[in-house]
């Protein structure tokens, strides 16, 4: 007997947003199968890979990282190397000094430096906040007014200060966002469908849903992505169709396996291959559990999953 | 008496002749190619932009769009002509400040503000859209003295409120050296109406930055205001024309004027308010546009936190002991007409801790009355019940008891830091208004210590639990149109969905249809939602189309059919948090109930970790299911299966608990007395034999009903 293909394609589709501008923009969502499934249907516009960066310089505790960067000495020329990245299709910059817990620099000056990192870069840009939710409303605001016209995507929206970031950055200057919740697909709705009251249209934002790294609950993480994308898509659910980006640098650079030293577990071989494989697996388990996008940080990282992408889409 | 209609007729003709003039005389000296723009703004004459679609550059530009706007201006005793007037007015008053601006980029050198720029508006309308900031307030012409319109303009600042002003009051509030400006929130905008333009292009460009409006849908403009800025007019008196002009357009926008006026006024419920007194233009104002002010802090001399929630106040520490075993206490929330509150009143009848002394025992009563459009009786008890919550987040305050026994101390340490019996209002006054912010618009609290006031009132409470408890006995699941559903531990339980009904409450038994229902009105989008319960399938079984069809789409498509009344068929699933289990005893057909404080065995073999593991997780397991104490007692119990008849095991203490309501059930279903006592428990036996043979020796009702399998 013959093998009769049957492709599981649903009516309903992800919905696709697009960053950045010119000819370098990027387009998330668009699918209407399972993720990675190309062989139901056209997956429209594969899986992307960004690469992140502080604005307290890259991470030269990783000797990858360092030699990438080397010569950089300016946040835009880091900005730059960053977008030259093989395999990166977005740059993601995370403003770590503006923690009102931390550093707490000032809303001006986080402003100027993602200035200057959108004035070294074509490709589309992702800005992190500090995560503290009251600085980031207004933090976001600030940004989203400075990059007006760039069509950058602010990280994130979170219950505690939506309201003012939806209105600050989408409606007043045509900004995107990204809704971030914690691994549960009731929270992960509610925020997006308080988003859309305030006026926010669905092309307009994604959702962070949360992470973790592979093997540290992350059956969770999964559990959550795929429920949301079915009820995207086999119910027709049009408050979970966002198309989902994880960044998942800092999760899988902070465990056990990816910096403890070799002196330490000399059978585990060396640091870097490992926390390379971790955040490699991490964000290959996002993909295929939903995720439209994610953000690493090491070069090799980038490199290895779009290549990978690349032959599974 | 000049009729409302004439003067707002008046008052457009005014503004309209005025506009008139200032445009052939800056046309005369500029020339029509001379530009009309408005400085730094993308949406220039935005009144223009808005109603009539029009985008202006030139003065010959407004010209001829002035011509357009004059047309609006119809003297026909239609309510929408008098909008259409009032829209004119604005529009007037644009073209004469357009003049204006086209002789000089620059009119006001800074002694007012004019026209705000868009990065003005942006900041501004971010917090009002959001709701950071609850409204905005135009104050027209003087108040009646200095202090009265410092004390009303301080009034709305420290509530939020946004402030214009415009004419006579900026002097006054010059003259007291008050701060204005857009970083306090009080705005000058001008010292004559036309400058109101002003304020409404910040109407008007909010709804196209902010609502996506597109110029010239008036409909559209219209609905954003009205739903989306809540502004409001203050005018005092007297009330020139030329302002009732200007307020026919506001009230066309849906913004209600609020003036002290009373002479040749003519009051227009919701829309035109005559409040005599100025000290109430506040509260008046807010009402009229549906205004509620957040409650930030608490205004207590010692700290407020869940912190503190589990503190002990033991004898030796005691300051305040209530004590509702020797004297009258009671706590009680009743919801009142609007009207009859006056927010935040905090009233103490008898004398403060200070006059008892150190240690002693003391009654109390707490009476907090709220009222709002949304308040509904049922929401009472479901306040109420977090008075207790609310108390012991106090630091060195504990609260035990309910309603008409309870027993409050306070320590010495916050009765040194002058903690006294106002302060409970203050904190139960902010707590209800701030968590039940969408139904409730005004509170006051009423503390009572006098001992006479205290048994009169505690009487009244009582009356009042009474009616509650027969409430509570009368709400049966057929006298309810709709149930609730719960969803709040999917996070852990993905599949899972509760179904609350009022004789079934959440198997938490956290969660009653009326908790339900209050949460679904607090928080619309939250974990409580609407199950309606129109298409019967089978009412005995409790099973409704709907109901599946709510399950199925909240369960993500886990589940498809849900009975409420069945252990048997297509049982309701659990999540985990079950306060008991009921599951099927083979040998006498009958169930064993336990409950999860219960550590022993049950005759069916299983522990209640065991019967857990089959029950949790969403999953139905037909034989066993997870439910709420009080859900024992309910006529719905397994009512398919033939109810609590069904009952042969419990824990001992399980028994002493619902014991009372239980036999009631039995009584009133099957003529029995003493149900609870034909049910074994760890003390009689936890071997199936030695249970059938209790059971029949009791004459168990069991023994005489169809076998379950």
């Amino acid at each position: 007997m013959s093998f009769t293909k049957s492709p599981q394609v649903f009516s309903s589709k992800v919905t696709e947003i697009e960053i950045g501008t010119g000819s370098e923009a990027v387009r998330l969502g668009g699918e209407n199968t399972l993720p990675l499934y190309s062989f139901d249907a056209d997956t429209k516009n594969p899986p992307l890979v960004g690469i992140d960066f502080s604005d307290k310089g890259p991470d030269t505790d990783i000797p990858g990282v360092a030699a990438f960067f080397a010569g950089a000495d300016t946040l835009g020329a880091v900005a730059k190397r960053a977008s030259e990245a093989e395999g990166a299709s977005f740059v993601c910059f995370s403003l770590n000094s503006a923690d009102p817990n931390g550093d707490d620099e000032a809303v001006d000056v986080s402003v100027a430096k993602c200035k200057e990192v959108a004035d070294a870069v074509t490709k589309p840009l992702v800005i992190q906040g500090s995560g503290n939710a009251e600085k980031d409303a207004e933090l976001l605001g600030a940004v989203a007014e400075a990059l007006s016209g760039k069509n950058v995507l602010l990280m994130s929206a979170v219950e505690d200060n939506y309201k003012g970031i939806a209105v600050g950055a989408v409606l007043a200057y045509g900004q995107k966002i990204a809704a971030e919740s914690a691994v549960d697909i009731n929270l992960a709705k509610q925020l997006n469908v308080m988003i859309g009251q305030q006026g926010v249209s669905s092309d307009s934002y994604v959702m962070h849903v949360g992470n973790a790294a592979a093997g540290y609950g992350f059956e969770y993480v999964a559990s959550a992505m795929e429920r949301i994308r079915g009820a995207g898509l086999s119910q027709n659910d049009d408050m979970l169709q966002a198309p989902i980006l994880t960044p998942l640098a800092a999760d899988a650079w902070s465990v056990k396996e990816s910096i403890a030293p070799e002196e330490d577990f000399p059978e585990w071989g060396p640091a870097e291959e490992r926390g390379i494989n971790m955040e490699v697996s991490t964000a290959m388990a996002c993909l295929a559990s939903g995720s439209n996008a994610v953000i690493l940080k090491h070069p090799e990282s980038v490199k290895t999953v779009a290549a990978l992408v690349g032959e599974l889409v | 008496m000049k009729k409302l209609f004439d003067r707002v007729w008046d008052g457009t003709d005014q503004m309209v002749e005025l506009a008139e003039k200032a445009l052939a005389e800056t046309i005369a000296e500029l020339g029509e190619s001379a530009p009309a723009v408005m400085p730094n703004t993308a949406y220039n004459l935005s009144c223009y932009m808005a109603w009539l679609g029009k985008e202006i550059a030139t003065l010959g530009d407004l010209k001829a769009a002035f011509a357009e706007a004059k047309a609006m201006n119809v003297h026909e005793p239609r309510l929408g002509n008098v909008f259409e007037a009032g829209k004119a007015t604005f529009l007037a008053a644009e073209t004469i400040e357009a003049c204006r601006y086209a002789k000089d980029p620059d009119p006001y050198k800074g002694e007012y503000h004019g026209h705000l720029t868009d990065a003005e508006v942006r900041a501004l309308g971010v917090p009002l859209v959001t709701g950071d900031i609850p409204g905005f307030v135009v104050i027209v012409d003087p108040a009646p003295s200095d202090d009265a319109a410092v004390e009303l303009v301080k009034g709305y600042q420290s509530r939020g409120i946004y402030v214009f002003l415009l004419g006579g009051i900026i002097d006054q509030l010059k003259s007291k050296n008050f701060a204005m400006g857009i970083g306090v929130r009080v705005v000058p905008v001008g010292p004559d109406p036309w400058q109101v333009c002003h304020v409404i292009t910040v109407v008007h460009r909010a709804a196209m930055i902010f609502g996506a409006v597109k110029p010239g849908d008036v409909e559209a403009f219209d609905d954003y205001s009205f739903k989306r800025i809540f502004a409001f007019v203050n005018a005092f008196a007297p009330v020139r024309d030329i302002v009732v002009g200007c307020g026919a357009g506001a009230i066309a926008m849906g913004f209600p004027v609020i003036t002290n006026d009373e002479k040749d006024m003519w009051p227009v419920p919701k829309s035109l308010l005559i409040q005599p007194d100025v000290d109430a233009f506040i509260d008046t104002s807010l009402e009229a546009r549906d205004i509620k002010i957040k409650i930030t802090n608490i205004d207590i001399p010692v700290a407020f936190s869940s912190a503190f929630e589990g503190e002990i106040v033991r004898k030796s520490d005691m300051q305040v002991d209530v004590d509702g075993s020797k004297f009258d206490t009671f706590e009680l929330c009743r919801s009142r007409d609007v009207q009859d509150i006056e927010d935040h009143k905090i009233e103490l009848i008898g004398p403060d801790f200070d006059k008892f002394d150190a240690g002693s025992a003391i009654g109390m009563g707490i009476i907090v009355e709220v009222g709002g459009k949304d308040m509904q009786t049922d929401f009472e008890p479901v306040f109420e019940r977090n008075f207790h919550y609310f108390i012991n987040c106090i630091e060195g305050a504990m609260h035990t008891g309910q309603r008409d026994v309870l027993r409050v101390r306070l320590n010495k340490d916050a009765y040194a830091a002058g903690f006294r019996a106002k302060h409970f209002g203050e904190v139960l006054y902010a707590k209800v208004k701030s968590e039940y912010e969408a139904i409730v618009d005004k509170c006051q609290v009423t503390i009572i210590t006098d001992p006479d006031t205290l048994a009169k009132e505690r009487a009244e409470a009582k009356k009042i639990y009474d009616k509650r408890d027969e409430r509570l006995g009368s709400l049966t699941d057929e006298s309810v149109d709709i149930f609730y559903n719960c969803i709040l531990c999917q996070s852990f339980s993905p599949s899972h969905v509760c179904i609350v009904t009022p004789e079934r409450l959440g198997l938490c038994g956290a969660v009653s249809w009326l908790d339900a229902k209050a949460t679904h009105q607090l928080d619309p989008n939250g974990p409580c939602q609407v199950v309606t319960k129109e298409r019967v399938i089978d009412e005995k079984v409790g099973l409704w189309e709907d109901v599946n069809e709510n399950v199925s789409k909240y369960s993500h498509g886990n589940l498809e059919r849900v009975s409420l009344y069945s252990i048997m068929v297509d049982p309701m699933t659990s999540c985990g948090c079950f306060e008991c289990i009921c599951g099927i005893e083979p040998l006498t057909q009958g169930v064993v109930i336990v409950n999860r404080e219960h550590g022993g065995m049950t005759p069916i073999g299983m522990s209640f970790p065991d019967m857990a593991s089959m029950t949790g997780g969403g999953v139905q397991t037909p034989g066993f299911m997870g439910h709420g104490k009080q859900f024992i007692s309910s006529l719905k119990f397994m009512k398919t299966e033939g109810g609590p008849a069904r009952i042969v095991w419990m824990p001992k203490d399980l028994k002493e608990l619902v014991g009372a309501k239980l036999n009631a059930s039995a009584k009133a279903l099957y003529g029995i007395d003493d149900f609870t006592d034909m049910i074994a428990d760890e003390t009689v036996t936890e071997d199936p034999e030695e249970l059938l043979a209790y059971i029949t020796e009791k004459g168990h009702p069991v023994l005489t009903m169809d076998a379950l399998v």
